[in-house]
């Protein structure tokens, strides 16, 4: 950056003749641009970091749902968790790979095939939070909390969102009582994450009343069972141009329209019960009416069904982590070693925090995430969503890792659930995007965001604008000298409680360190940053730590605030996490610095690059010889 | 060079007379080197051989005598002529040259003289006849020429002799040596630098030598990443392969044996040679073929010779004129698929106006020169171009287009060696059309045919 610098100036040199011009109209541009802004309602939280803004408004206080629907869930919640407690027995659906036809019908008894579905059309019409709510018990046995989520956060999802009244009327009923059962079919033998490459093809019959569908989708989950089916597939389009192209469309495809063949469902590491197979359609006959929103608009139907259907995974995860707490503590503090209890040594209480702290962020995280979800408005918490998945889907691999090892070789029998949960839990960070997409989604996505609205200033810089550098170089040394940033978390008018202000004080120092280096790398890079995706995924996890902090944050405040039980530990949770993702935060924007040393890489690139072009391991064997 | 040389002996000479004024001294060498011999059979625990009396234990031959009278003659003669050790070895070898000759001849002079008169001339015949008996790359044979060195006779025994160049002539000798198992790539093992310590002692010019030797062979022994065996195959067909996937270095590319090489009898009662056809061609040869303008035509050019070693074959090539910049089709991506904010996943590219500008540029200038494709390979047995049609036919089966793009071969004269068989090149056209084409199978399928 300094270098950077020098070029500037000696650029800014040269151009010093045309100082006042080029000041005043490069004023004048920022200053029209910035009421073009404030005059919109931002909806944005994450993105605005990008650009080093904390949009308090936004996360502060913590949301909060009413006394009524408190009420409501709680009601809802006891029964749930009796079933789940009582009725479910998850080692046998993990050994026999089958959800047994009761259990199923007590989940419908209990309306949690229609958790989101409003009442009118005969669901329970819980709002985004009360869904994450209930995600956390489902969530106690991996196989039905995927088949849960794949009929109703996206198998039915399509319909609710996009679908017309006619659409609703028909299928969701059916669908919210469960005895209909759905799917989503996105996901093809040739295209994984690759959308793009969607072979199945839906054709409109002459009398063009029908589309035939041809194809074959890959590891749709519920696709042995599912009756309804949210299904993607080309369709031939004419462009306004008059030309034809190919665009996706979406369809809702009965299993009773024919010529559907479902594969043997896979044998699958874990959530064995969970029925995830192949589905092949033949000439299937889909009526026009089945399009989901309009011919050639299916592209935008998935990415909303995608990118919202995620936040209830930090709920889930944190349900499975407090349940593993209660019982690994159990046997931490009965078990003894050396005449004392487990849960005196040092390194077990360290596996203790690390999964309270875990199952902490996670909570706070997602129900912020469903908060802003169920505010009015169009928010977008795409970037949440995914930084919420990411997060939980890692931390519970980690605490699920932890809580087997508390119990050493016990843990790894089959006597005890740890092992299942372990291998339930690993497919978190690969269903719905995996978590190298979502990092390059999160990080591309703000980039983009940033790299709009910071173009102008970032060519001015390259040009030698002496205004623009005056400025720049003026905010760095007002920042070298005052050495704090404020956001106004704190202070007078501070939203968070005086208690964590250390904490708050790290995460602005983070976030107005972030917002400088998205610039610097938006200035380096410019277009191609798409490439550089180990700046990306740096970039992710620094925003997924800011995102995890401002949740924290939040949370405790309001529990300071309006004194929740035990809101003293929670203080304590939040500092931990916070000066521990400050330090983490350091070393990934030190890391992003230009030229900086402990940036490995180039090296990773070089040691992957060799080992991928022998495709094997390259070493010699450390017996060989040479003579 | 000589007169220091000379200057150097006398010294050697003086040195030699003082020890010889101090009968002491001749008492306590023995008992020295004594002390050290036990301890270098410590290090090299393997070493099982008493160096010191190599001479005396040799198997006796019959021919033994014949070649010792010879040698008795050579040293009557001694002084008339100067090329009686090569005289030696081109006795003992009138009718077969073999190692075992060779080693006859050095034990034969060995155990002549107990003295070993004249050792420096004989190893330096023996290292230039050794070639001729084809020993030049056997370490065994080497460390038995050093063993023809007296033992330490030349180690230096006080500091005046070390730091002179003692017994300059047999040092540069034993250099000779080394340097000559250096120019065929032959490192020495402890036998070797048992005997150097032996002879010359441990900071004996040879010794160096041999110590510079073991710290570079060893570096370089892997330095090239692409080795090619010392024994080829001898299986036209497996050269072929081994040769190919050399040069298409792609772990996806695919052999495909179009022919192999066999002999027929037509009815006439003809021989007909039919020549190994052995092409290659990778994935992503196929969809650029695959892509290719039918217009535009194809060249079959060959042959290209690879050297492997000491052997060298020939290869052909298909490949097409470079598609001029008007006619390049940019791939058309749907912007709805990649695109910022809409690609299902993650963007791939953003929208944005800014070019990459890390500052100083320290890469290097990389001029890329554009060539035409190259659809595949093929080696075949003869480089004729109805042999090498069948194999643009072979090609056809996985690549259907080829069949509408004008093929041109663009031969030159075959590779001699390969031409020698004359009358296989009469009769290919007819068999052109009754040819199968078998991948990968073994040899006996292909007696099936017809």
């Amino acid at each position: 950056m300094n270098l950077n610098k020098l070029i500037v100036v000696s650029r800014s040199v040269k151009f010093g003749r045309n100082l006042f011009a080029a000041r005043g109209a490069c004023l004048h541009h920022f200053q029209s641009r910035r009421s073009i802004r404030s005059s919109a309602r931002s909806l944005t939280y994450a993105k605005d970091l990008f650009l080093g803004k904390v949009n308090k408004a936004e996360v502060f206080p913590y949301p909060e749902i009413s006394n009524e629907e408190l009420e409501e869930i709680n009601q809802l919640v006891q029964p749930v968790e009796k079933f789940f407690n009582e009725d479910v027995d998850s080692t046998k659906i993990d050994h026999d790979a089958v959800i047994p036809p009761e259990t199923l019908n007590g989940l419908k008894e209990l309306g949690l095939f229609g958790i989101q579905i409003p009442e009118e059309y005969g669901g329970l019409g819980l709002s985004n939070t009360m869904y994450a709510r209930l995600g956390e018990i489902t969530s106690l046995d991996g196989a039905i909390a995927v088949t849960l989520a794949a009929h109703q956060a996206i198998g039915l999802k399509g319909i609710l969102i996009a679908g017309n009244e006619a659409q609703k009327a028909k299928y969701l009923p059916k669908l919210a009582t469960g005895e209909h059962i759905a799917a989503f079919c996105l996901t093809e033998p040739g295209s994984g994450s690759d959308a793009a490459s969607i072979q199945t093809r839906a054709t409109l019959t002459e009398d063009g009343k029908h589309f035939l569908l041809n194809g074959t989708k890959f590891w749709i989950s519920n696709g042995g069972w599912a009756d309804i089916m949210t299904v993607f597939a080309r369709t031939e389009v004419v462009d306004t141009d008059g030309q034809k192209k190919d665009k996706i469309t979406a369809f809702i495809v009965e299993r009773a329209f024919g010529g559907i063949a479902s594969g043997k469902p896979e044998d699958k590491l874990g959530i064995r019960g969970s029925n995830t197979c192949e589905i092949t359609f033949e000439d299937t006959k889909v009526p026009i009416e089945n399009v989901i929103g309009e011919v050639g608009g299916g592209f935008k139907v998935a990415m909303n069904i995608l990118n919202n259907g995620r936040f209830s995974m930090g709920s889930a995860g944190a349900g499975m982590i407090k349940r593993l707490i209660e019982m690994t503590s159990e046997y931490a503090c009965t078990r003894k070693q050396f005449s004392r209890s487990l849960s005196e040594f040092g390194m077990i209480q360290d596996k203790f925090a690390t999964m309270t702290l875990n199952a902490f962020v996670m909570e706070s995280m997602a129900y912020l995430t469903a908060g802003m979800m169920d505010r009015p408005g169009v928010p977008d918490c795409s970037l949440e969503a995914a930084m919420v998945k990411v997060f939980s889907s890692e931390g519970s691999w980690i605490c699920v890792s932890e809580a087997l090892q508390v119990l050493g070789g016990l843990g790894f029998t089959k006597n005890y659930p740890y092992e299942r949960y372990l291998r339930d839990c690993r497919i978190l960070q690969i269903f719905e995007g995996t978590n190298e997409i979502l990092r390059m989604y999160i990080a591309l996505t703000g980039m983009q965001y940033a790299g709009k609205i910071l173009t102008g200033k970032i060519k001015e810089m390259k040009k030698g604008n002496v205004g623009v550098v005056f400025e720049i170089l003026g905010k760095k040394l007002k920042d070298s000298v005052v050495r704090t940033v404020d956001f106004g978390l704190t202070g007078k008018d501070g939203v968070v409680h005086p208690s964590l202000t250390e904490s708050a004080k790290m995460f602005e120092q983070n976030a107005a360190h972030f917002g400088s280096t998205v610039e610097r790398l938006l200035y380096q890079y410019g277009k191609t940053i798409v490439e550089e995706q180990l700046v990306l995924k740096k970039v992710a996890d620094v925003l997924i730590n800011l995102y995890a902090m401002t949740a924290v944050l939040s949370r405790t405040s309001r529990s300071i605030s309006i004194g929740l039980r035990n809101h003293d530990h929670e203080v304590l949770l939040t500092n931990t996490f916070c000066k521990d993702a400050h330090f983490k935060n350091n070393f990934l924007l030190t890391q992003l610095q230009k030229n900086s040393p402990e940036n490995n890489d180039a090296n990773i690139k070089k040691i992957a690059q060799e080992v991928l072009a022998k495709r094997a391991y390259v070493c010699s064997h450390p017996l060989d010889r040479t003579f | 060079m000589n007169a220091p040389r000379h200057l150097l002996r006398i010294q050697c000479i003086g040195c030699v007379a003082c020890f010889l004024g101090k009968p002491v001294k001749r008492l306590v060498l023995p008992a020295r080197a004594h002390l050290q011999t036990p301890g270098s059979q410590h290090n090299y625990g393997q070493l099982l051989r008493p160096f010191h009396h190599s001479a005396v234990c040799s198997t006796s031959r019959p021919s033994q005598t014949q070649l010792e009278n010879t040698a008795d003659d050579e040293t009557l003669n001694k002084g008339k002529s100067l090329v009686t050790h090569d005289d030696l070895f081109e006795r003992a070898a009138r009718d077969s040259k073999t190692k075992a000759d060779f080693n006859r001849v050095v034990d034969v002079f060995s155990k002549k003289d107990i003295r070993r008169r004249g050792h420096v001339e004989f190893i330096y015949a023996a290292l230039k006849k050794m070639p001729e008996f084809g020993v030049e790359q056997d370490i065994t044979v080497y460390n038995k020429l050093l063993d023809v060195f007296p033992k330490e006779v030349f180690v230096p025994r006080n500091f005046i002799q070390r730091m002179f160049n003692h017994y300059p002539r047999q040092q540069e000798c034993g250099v000779q040596l080394l340097e000559q198992m250096e120019n065929y790539g032959l490192m020495p093992n402890v036998e070797t630098k048992v005997l150097l310590a032996q002879i010359f002692g441990e900071k004996s010019h040879p010794m160096r030598k041999y110590q510079r030797i073991m710290y570079w062979f060893p570096k370089f022994k892997h330095a090239n990443p692409f080795p090619v065996p010392h024994v080829l195959p001898s299986d036209p067909v497996e050269l072929a392969r081994f040769s190919l996937t050399r040069i298409a270095d792609d772990l996806d590319a695919k052999i495909t044996i179009y022919q192999y090489p066999s002999t027929d009898i037509t009815e006439t009662g003809e021989e007909v040679m039919r020549p190994h056809i052995v092409g290659i061609q990778s994935p992503d040869q196929r969809s650029l073929l695959a892509k290719h303008n039918p217009r535009k035509p194809v060249f079959v050019e060959g042959p290209f010779p690879l050297w492997l070693r000491k052997t060298c074959v020939h290869y052909y090539l298909l490949r097409a004129d470079p598609i001029p910049p008007e006619e390049k089709v940019e791939e058309e991506f749907d912007p709805e698929m990649i695109g910022p904010e809409q690609s299902l996943f993650y963007p791939q590219r953003v929208e944005l106006d800014l070019e990459r500008d890390m500052g100083d540029d320290f890469s290097f200038i990389v001029d890329d020169v554009e060539e035409g494709p190259v659809y595949a390979m093929c080696m075949a047995g003869q480089g004729d171009q109805a042999t090498l049609s069948q194999w643009i036919s072979g090609l056809q089966e996985t690549c259907p287009i080829l069949g509408q793009i004008p093929t041109v071969f663009r031969l030159d004269s075959g590779p001699r060696e390969l031409q020698t068989s004359s009358g296989a090149q009469q009769t290919p056209e007819q068999e052109v059309e009754t040819e199968q084409i078998i991948e990968e199978e073994p040899l006996l399928s292909q007696r099936v045919k017809q």
